[in-house]
């Protein structure tokens, strides 16, 4: 709390994305393994190309450049680390769900998967995917 | 300052000097002098949320560090406020449940620590006073005595919560909360953006939403950027507020002087003063706080409000607290715990675990050499809250067992609640704490020391509630 800047939940106290050092990357043409790892992870999903390669992008620029770490992201893809194993690749995953629209069309596997922007909940249309915006409460029968 | 005497000079606008001048103000009919001191400036909420997405605001400045404001000694351990008009209503959660009665007798009951010197029914008017300044929005059943609904309904639960509620009944409700569920007086309904410090909506509830209208009245005069850090004292009563103003040193004469400040700060001011009572600014600390991520099988969580949708106590009350703390779960639904294996993306719930401690000696707030900075000294978490977190850790299987769990993750404690509790001790005596039931200072007796500083023991409840309906009490009984 500030949840803000206060409380330390993944990284994500300011509800803006604070990156973990582990995830700075400089060098561009390192990004596509970053790519890679989306695709791979998602294979059973559409995903709308520019909008990941987009999203890269921003996720990356929003930090600062550390050459090691590019590195470390092609160790990534090329050991086949999995979100469970590590929580860089998980961080990208899931930044990546959402800032899209999957969980606002609640999860539905058979949309193209479009990027609305770099998840921010001040800015995300419906930032909880949780919550009752997408699944209001049914109707009590009377 | 329009006059060199105010019949009470209140230093603060947080909860804990609004609630107490809100009852003030009803009672007394006479035309008063009253100066409110605030260090800080007014920064709005439009302007918070301007700073927030990322926008230009001139009130970025306005932002003080709590870092800046203490010195830490323990770095592991943070101590997050906000300063300036409204104090931490401006990033608070809003979570509002009451304390238990058995929070107020933990010694009579368990054999721990002391009782405090009033009890729930002694407050319990003005916990529905405060609730309804607040338009809480809460359930009809709830585990601590209560009747009738809340100003405004719960908000939804989602799948869980549903499943836990029906097990436990009363022991598992829809949080009550500061975070309108529907449209009230000057707020929007939540609209679940999980950013609850500054809400994009303003739907929680802060000093400046509140439609109090407290310092808009005339007798008050209200002065930002004046930081108290001393009283100067005359036998057994205050005589000065000494403070800083553009950095320069002042000094102001009132009859009777409520610090509000919050409980660092109140103790800093105390032991500057040359309080001697030896529990000021002792037995300081707050509530431990650790998060339970929940797997699920074939079950999506979904449904719920913001983030903190529920509370249980099916690990509060009990003969356990003879030995261990009590424990209040905190249901979350927050957007950053999501899986990502296919299918399953939202079959997690979460629990925020908080946990009561106790008010230790080696906990402490002490003044530093510079007159305007506390020196916080926390070293120790008690025994009595760790056995909470094992015994917690035991249990916690058996009371999920109404639900499909594949998995338990037991993350770190967090290195804050915001919940700051403790220096200025509420009791019977000067034997036992600083201040009476009032919290009026022992030996000051035109002194008030608001907030959770004056909480006899911590409660594993999330405290403004309770110290705004104390507030209330306090003015309510010494006018
Ligand atoms: C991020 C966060 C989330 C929280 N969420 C919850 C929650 O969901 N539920 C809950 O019950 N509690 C919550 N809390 C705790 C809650 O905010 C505090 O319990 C509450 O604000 C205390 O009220 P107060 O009036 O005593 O102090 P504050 O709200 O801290 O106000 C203190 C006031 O005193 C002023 N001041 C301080 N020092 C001086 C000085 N030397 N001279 C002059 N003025 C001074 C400040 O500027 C401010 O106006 C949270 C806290 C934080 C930080």
């Amino acid at each position: 709390m500030k949840r803000r800047r206060f409380f330390i939940l993944a990284g994500l106290s300011t509800g803006l994305l604070i990156l973990p050092p582990a995830l700075y990357i400089s060098a561009p043409p390192l990004r596509k393994f970053a790519v890679r790892l989306i695709y791979k992870e998602l294979n059973y999903l559409k995903l709308e190309p520019n909008g990941v390669e987009k999203y890269v992008d921003d996720f990356f620029n929003s930090s600062i450049n550390n050459m090691l770490v590019n590195l470390k992201w092609k160790t990534f893809y090329y050991l086949r680390v999995s979100p469970t194993q590590s929580t860089q690749v998980y961080d990208l995953i899931k930044y990546y769900l959402l800032s899209t629209d999957f969980f606002i069309y609640k999860t539905d596997e058979t949309r193209m998967i479009n990027y609305l922007g770099l998840y921010n909940p001040y800015k995300s249309p419906i930032p909880n995917p949780y919550s009752f915006q997408i699944y209001p409460p049914k109707k009590e029968s009377k | 300052m329009k006059y060199d005497y105010y019949d009470l000079i209140v230093v603060g606008t947080g909860f804990a000097s609004t609630f107490f001048l809100k009852k003030y103000l009803e009672k007394n009919k006479a035309t008063k002098r009253i100066l409110v001191l605030d260090r800080g400036q007014f920064f709005p909420h439009a302007e918070r949320l301007k700073v927030k997405q990322g926008e230009p605001s001139d009130f970025s400045h306005m932002e003080e560090p709590w870092e800046d404001a203490i010195i830490n000694e323990n770095k592991a351990k943070r101590w997050p406020f906000t300063l300036g008009f409204g104090g931490c209503s401006n990033c608070w959660w809003g979570c509002t449940p009451r304390f238990m009665p058995s929070d107020f007798k933990m010694n009579t009951l368990f054999g721990v620590e002391k009782d405090w010197p009033l009890d729930y029914d002694a407050l319990d008017a003005y916990y529905y006073e405060a609730e309804e300044l607040m338009s809480i929005s809460g359930p009809e059943d709830t585990p601590f005595p209560r009747k009738g609904k809340y100003p405004l309904p719960p908000h939804t639960f989602t799948a869980v919560d549903k499943i836990l509620n029906q097990t436990y009944g009363n022991k598992y409700i829809s949080q009550p909360s500061a975070r309108a569920s529907r449209p009230t007086k000057g707020r929007n309904a939540c609209f679940a953006k999980s950013t609850c410090d500054v809400c994009p909506v303003d739907a929680k509830f802060t000093v400046e939403n509140s439609q109090m209208r407290i310092y808009e009245n005339e007798q008050i005069e209200l002065v930002f950027g004046a930081q108290v850090f001393s009283l100067e004292t005359a036998g057994n009563q205050i005589k000065k507020v000494l403070y800083v103003k553009d950095g320069k040193d002042f000094e102001i004469t009132g009859e009777v002087i409520v610090l509000g400040a919050n409980p660092i700060f109140n103790s800093n001011i105390l032991l500057n003063a040359g309080d001697t009572n030896r529990f000021t600014g002792k037995g300081f600390g707050e509530q431990l706080g650790m998060q339970v991520l929940i797997y699920l099988n074939n079950m999506k969580n979904t449904g719920g409000s913001t983030w903190v949708n529920a509370n249980g106590y099916m690990l509060y009350d009990g003969e356990h607290r003879k030995d261990y703390a009590a424990c209040l779960i905190e249901t979350n639904n927050a957007p950053y715990y999501i899986r990502l294996e296919r299918g399953k993306w939202l079959n997690m719930a979460s629990f925020r675990m908080l946990f009561e401690d106790l008010p230790l000696d080696e906990n402490f707030i002490k003044p530093s050499a510079n007159k305007l900075i506390p020196r916080v000294s926390f070293t120790k978490r008690s025994d009595y809250t760790m056995k909470g977190i094992e015994n917690m850790k035991k249990k916690l299987p058996g009371i999920l067992s109404c639900l499909p769990v594949e998995q338990l993750k037991y993350l770190d404690p967090f290195p804050n609640e915001g919940h700051i509790i403790g220096g200025t001790r509420m009791g019977r005596s000067a034997s036992d704490s600083v201040v009476d039931k009032n919290m009026i200072h022992h030996q000051y007796r035109n002194l008030f020391i608001l907030g959770a500083g004056s909480f006899t023991t911590f409660s594993a409840s999330n405290p403004t509630l309770t110290l705004s309906a104390l507030s209330l009490y306090s003015a309510d009984h010494s006018f």
